[in-house]
This record gives C-alpha cells, structure tokens and sequence, in this order.
C-alpha cells in the first residue's frame, strides 16, 4: 500500500522529467540533422544561384551530380576527387602505423627519453598545426616536393609527418591491456612485435577502426595544407580546394547547386569506410584476467 | 630434464629521479636523513630498492620448489627474474648449466602460469593453446595432437571452442595451465595460479597440480603466500621475507626446525604460539622456565642446543598449539583464561589469555563436551619437551640451529 501511494506520487514527476529530456533531444536532433537535409536538398535543387526564395526547392533534378562528374573544364571534380582519394588512403595508412606503434612503444617499453617525449608532444600538440605552414612549405620546397605531380608526395608527408604526436588516446587504450598479457605472450615465445600485432592490435580493434577513421578524415576535410602546397597547381587540387573554389564570385552563380552536390559526394568515402570499419567493433577486454 | 641454480641472485630497483630529488630537497629543508620507505623493510642503498638480496638456490631436476613469504617479499620477483620478466641486477642464474642472464623468455624453455590467467581474450580455447605452439612454427599435426593431451589432461575438451570470458573461473586457470604445459617445457613457473578461486576450488586444484606434477616431466616453481599450498604441494620451501631468503627446506624440516621466528610463524596453522621464557642450564641439562613452569628439553633438543653451544639466557618459548598438552606434567603448570572458543568440527581452538599473551591450543571435542573449557574457565598446561623451540629475542635465530 505504501508504496503503491509512493510510486503514484514519482510517476508525475518521471514522466514530466522525461517529456523533457525527449524535448531536449529532439531539438538538439533537428539542430544537427537540419544543415544536413538542408545540403542533400539543395543539390538536387534545379534553380541554380545561392539565394533562393523558398526552403524547399521547387524542382527536382539530377543534373548537378551530372554537371559536376562531367564538366570537366572549369572546375574538375572526378580529378580533385581522386587527388584527395590516393592522398588520404596513404597518408592514413602511413599514419595509422605510426600513431598505433608510437602509442604501443610510449605503453609498453620503458626508455630513457619516454618521459620527455611524452611531455614534448603534449606541448608541441598545444599548437595549431597550421602556425608552422609557411616554414612547411619552404621545407618541402627545398626537398622538390612544391611542383608539379610531387604535391601529391608533399601533401601525403605533411599528413603522416604529425601522426608522432597523435598517439595519446591509443596509449590510454593500450594501457588498459593488461601487461600479464603481454608477459604471457612473450614467455610463450613471441616477439615484441608478435605481441604488437597478434596480441595488442587484435585486443584494440575499436581504438585501432578509431585511428584509421581520423587519419583518413584528417586529409580528406583538410583545407589548409592542400591550399598552401598546391597553389594554383589546379590538377593538383583536393576536393576542399576544389568545393571552396566553386563559392568564389566567379563561379557560385553556375556552380552553387553543384557545391551541395560535391559535398555530398565527399561524405559517401566517410561513410563507407564506418560502415566497413563498423564490423570489426566486438566486445572487448572481457575474459582475459580476472578482475 | 632442468635443473636450476641461482647463485647470489639480487634484485635492485633503481630509484626514480623523481623520488631522489624528493629525497634531496627533504635533507636539505630539515636537514634530515631521507625516510625509508615503510611499508616493507626493504633495504635501501645507492643503488635502489634492494628487492631480492643474495638468493642461493640449487633446484634438481623434476623438483617442486615452493617460494613462499608475505606479500613484497620479493618471491614473485625472483620468479619473474627466472622467467627473464624481470632483469637480473646482479648474480647469475643458470637453468641446465646454461648461463641464462641475458637469454631472451622465450630461449629459456620455460612456461608460466599468471595468477590472473592472463588468458589471450580474442581467443578461443584451442587458439590459446595453440599459441605457444604456432610462435614455434610447430607442425599442425604436432600442434592438435598436442592441444588435444594438454586438454585432455586438464578435462577442458568440451571447451575448447568457446573463448575464455565463457569459461568459469576454474576453467580459465585450466586453460592457463593447459597453454603452459602445451609445449613441455623445462621449467613451469607458477605465480599465485591458485589465489583467484574460491577456497573450495583452490582445494580441488591444489590436488589437481599434485596429479599433473605426477604426469609431467618437469621442474616446477611455485610461489604462493599461502603456507597450506607450500607445504602441500612442495618437495622443498623457500620461506623469503623482505627480500631475504629465511630458511630453504623440506616441509617437514621448517615446520620441525624453523631457523627463526618469522618462519616459526609463518608456518604452521594455527600459529606457533610464543611465550618469553628463560633457558636454563640444571644438572647439565636444558630447560626453559616459563614463569613457574620449567620444562626439561628431550634428547634431540638438548644435543641440537648443546651442539650449537647455546648458553643460559632469556628466550622467547615457541610450541605449535598441538604440541601443548593440556593437564600433562609434573610441577607447576603454565595457567591461561579461555577467551574465545573457535568450533572447528573434529576439535576445537581454544584462545587462551596467558599473562595478557594470546595463545592458542587444539582441544578435542570431548574436553568441550566434558564442559570444563568454557570461556572464562582456567586451563593449566605444559609444553611438549620434544617441541619447544627457543629463539633469541634480539637475532630471532633459533638457538638450536647457530
């Protein structure tokens, strides 16, 4: 009976709390999901120009996807595309190998210079990358990586030179492991390597699908960098470069539509990759150790 | 085939940098000595935190070495030392007549069991077992017919598909054994495997690790905190406290002959009970006096004492309770208030306050039945004359064995 008369009184109280909470979400949903629709809306918006007077477009068509993937002389977006494509996928290889390997070394080996390096990188990483882009540019200027097809080469070192730096949430991952794993695997007869790769990689897949995720990204979103290194070098152009380009004066009236379009296209790689990576995510570190 | 020999093996911790400055800035504020550490009494010098002090050990081949001695006492150290875990500071360790100091873990032919299992999670079963074997490129044939013998030694066949975070936690210490017998190596080294399971199960396993001893050709090395396991399980003890070696025998030897007071204590359950006596010489013969009571030492005592040169002095008087005799004796009788009686089915523990001491003795039933040895009842007993141990109070030693 009592607290019967107890849970009558809470419910007004839960449901009102929750009515809230839902209310909150709800909004915050539209928040983020508006500007998207917004975009998918607008690039298949038949009116060209980016001042329009109405929210939704008032005819459908397919003619920017078309407009963009063929017409290739003003602005050549199957080239940018492709440019940023081989870029990115090195870069994120080259990347992941080292942010994952530095993370494991800065985990699990103990040398004199740990220490140092750790707090170094902190420091340094307290930064914007971009403070350095002038000094960059003359660095790969003198090592021939400013002209011509060797851009590509200058963009990939850029991305994948940070990647020393970027290994503190791996390392907080790695450190989670269990070290008796690592000791049972090397009494077993593995190398430090056998345990890096058989034992440690296996065990982080989630922070592992993480790191490839942001050094893929990094390069593919990057604006900067690519604008620095290519210049006017137009074969040479990323997507960013590209997708800004077509909001310049000159183009934004014909190419507006087709901006929506392209930027798109550009999260088709993203989400691909998620969804590719998103199968590898399994349950984590239970069972290895007791408690 | 191993046989094992630690000679003057010792561990040094270097002090981080950080805790010398602390040190430094500490002596110079107050101008004080630095504190040592105090949680163990682990010697400290120059060079660091001395965590395993001049070990010396000759293990046969096929012997059960038991290290045991309360936590911090530096037995998982010296394990992880022989297993190449840990860096051997000074000494040298030879496993087969091979100096092994600087061979790499896995050139040393030897297995270990952690106390976590430290199973591989990604794993199932048969992947774990396997893996020890595949890192080795052996043969696949080799390499199942061999999981199989290590699973069926161990009764985890019905497992061996499933991964470790769906086994219990039995199964799991089953497993890890399996991954370390997998390979038949020469040395097993076994850290606390049993101190994760409930008391029941540590039971069963401890006679599972007596049966698997008997199958396997191989030396065993197990440190344990638990007096029980180390003198169950070992052919010989290694007792360590505080980084020292106390005394390195048979059970039987440091259960009868304990060097001195810790390992007194530190074996034997319920503990060795102590009380300050004097020893003294009568007749040419030796006695101890516990206040009124004085008890004459049997044949063995008195030529261990009087071949040890033992002279008369103040002692400290250590008898297992069940070498107390209850009632027994001629003379004067030590007397004790029963504080606690502890119901332990076949006897009883009986908690007796002797002149503001605790001492325990072993009681059959029947006495309690009788109804004479209620709590606040007086109790009067001596001492077993082929039992009492006498320590010096100041070194601890035994004075038997000097």
């Amino acid at each position: 009976m009592d607290t019967q008369l107890k849970k009558n009184k809470q419910n007004p109280r839960k449901t009102a709390i929750n009515v809230l909470i839902h209310v909150l979400l709800a909004v915050l949903a539209v928040v983020w999901l508006l500007p998207i629709a917004w975009i998918v809306l607008t690039s298949f918006r038949a009116e060209p120009g980016a001042y329009t007077t109405t929210v939704l477009p008032q005819e459908y068509t397919l003619n920017n996807y078309v407009k963009l993937l063929t017409d290739r002389n003003v602005l050549d977006f199957p080239k940018m595309f492709g440019n940023t494509l081989i870029i990115s996928i090195i870069s994120c290889i080259i990347s992941t190998f080292l942010v994952l390997s530095v993370a494991f070394s800065l985990s699990r080996l103990r040398f004199r210079f740990r220490k140092p390096y750790m707090n170094m990188a902190m420091i340094l990483g307290l930064f914007p990358g971009f403070m350095t882009m002038v000094a960059q540019y003359f660095i790969l200027k003198s090592m021939g990586l400013t002209e011509g097809q060797s851009i590509r080469i200058g963009l990939i070192v850029v991305y994948s030179a940070c990647a020393g730096l970027g290994f503190q949430i791996s390392k907080g991952f790695f450190d989670t492991i269990p070290r008796s794993i690592d000791e049972a695997a090397i009494i077993d007869g593995a190398t430090e390597w056998q345990v890096f790769t058989r034992i440690t990689l296996p065990l982080s897949k989630p922070i592992v699908i993480y790191t490839v995720m942001t050094s893929f990204m990094a390069p593919w979103v990057d604006f900067i960098f690519a604008k620095v290194l290519c210049r006017a070098n137009a074969d040479q152009f990323t997507v960013a470069i590209g997708l800004w380009n077509m909001l310049q004066k000159e183009y934004i009236y014909q190419w507006y539509t087709c901006f929506a379009a392209g930027a798109v296209l550009i999260s088709i790689p993203i989400a691909a990759l998620f969804l590719y990576m998103q199968k590898f995510y399994v349950e984590g570190m239970s069972g290895a150790v007791k408690g | 085939m191993a046989t094992l020999s630690l000679r003057h093996i010792q561990k040094i911790y270097p002090l981080r940098d950080d805790d010398k400055e602390e040190k430094k800035r500490k002596r110079r504020k107050k101008g004080e000595e630095p504190e040592v550490k105090k949680s163990h009494n682990l010697k400290i010098t120059d060079e660091g935190v001395v965590a395993v002090d001049d070990f010396n050990l000759e293990i046969d081949d096929k012997e059960f070495i038991v290290f045991v001695g309360p936590s911090g006492c530096g037995k998982s150290t010296t394990l992880r030392m022989i297993a190449g875990l840990e860096d051997i500071t000074r000494g040298e360790l030879y496993i087969n007549g091979r100096l092994v100091n600087d061979v790499q873990p896995k050139d040393r032919d030897i297995a270990m069991v952690f106390q976590n299992y430290a199973l591989y999670p990604h794993m199932t079963v048969r992947k774990n077992l396997e893996f020890p074997l595949e890192i080795r490129n052996t043969p696949k044939e080799e390499m199942a017919q061999k999981v199989e013998w290590a699973a069926d030694i161990l009764g985890i066949t019905p497992y061996l598909n499933r991964k470790p975070k769906a086994l219990s936690g039995g199964q799991r210490q089953r497993v890890a054994i399996g991954r370390a017998i997998v390979r038949d190596p020469q040395v097993l080294l076994m850290d606390e495997p049993l101190s994760n399971l409930d008391a029941k199960l540590r039971n069963q396993m401890r006679a599972e690790i007596i049966k698997l001893r008997k199958s396997l050709n191989t030396t065993f090395i197990y440190v344990t905190h638990d007096q029980t396991e180390a003198m169950t399980l070992g052919d010989r003890i290694v007792i360590m406290k505080d980084g020292d070696v106390q005394q390195i025998g048979t059970p039987q030897q440091v259960f009868d002959q304990p060097v001195n007071l810790f390992v007194a204590g530190f074996i034997g359950m319920p503990q060795m009970n102590l009380f300050d006596g004097e020893l003294v010489e009568r007749d040419g013969k030796y006695a101890v006096r516990i206040g009124e009571t004085e008890i004459v030492l049997s044949q063995d005592k008195q030529r261990n004492l009087a071949d040890a040169n033992a002279k008369p002095q103040k002692v400290i008087v250590g008898a297992r309770p069940e070498h107390i005799i209850l009632d027994g004796g001629n003379g004067p009788l030590i007397e004790g208030v029963v504080d606690v009686t502890e119901m332990m089915g076949s006897s009883v523990h009986l908690h007796l306050d002797v002149n503001g001491k605790d001492c325990v003795i072993i009681a059959p039933r029947l006495e309690l039945n009788a109804g004479h040895l209620t709590v606040g009842s007086t109790v009067r007993f001596t001492l077993a004359p082929n039992a009492v141990h006498v320590f010096d109070p100041q070194t601890e030693k035994n004075l038997e064995c000097r």
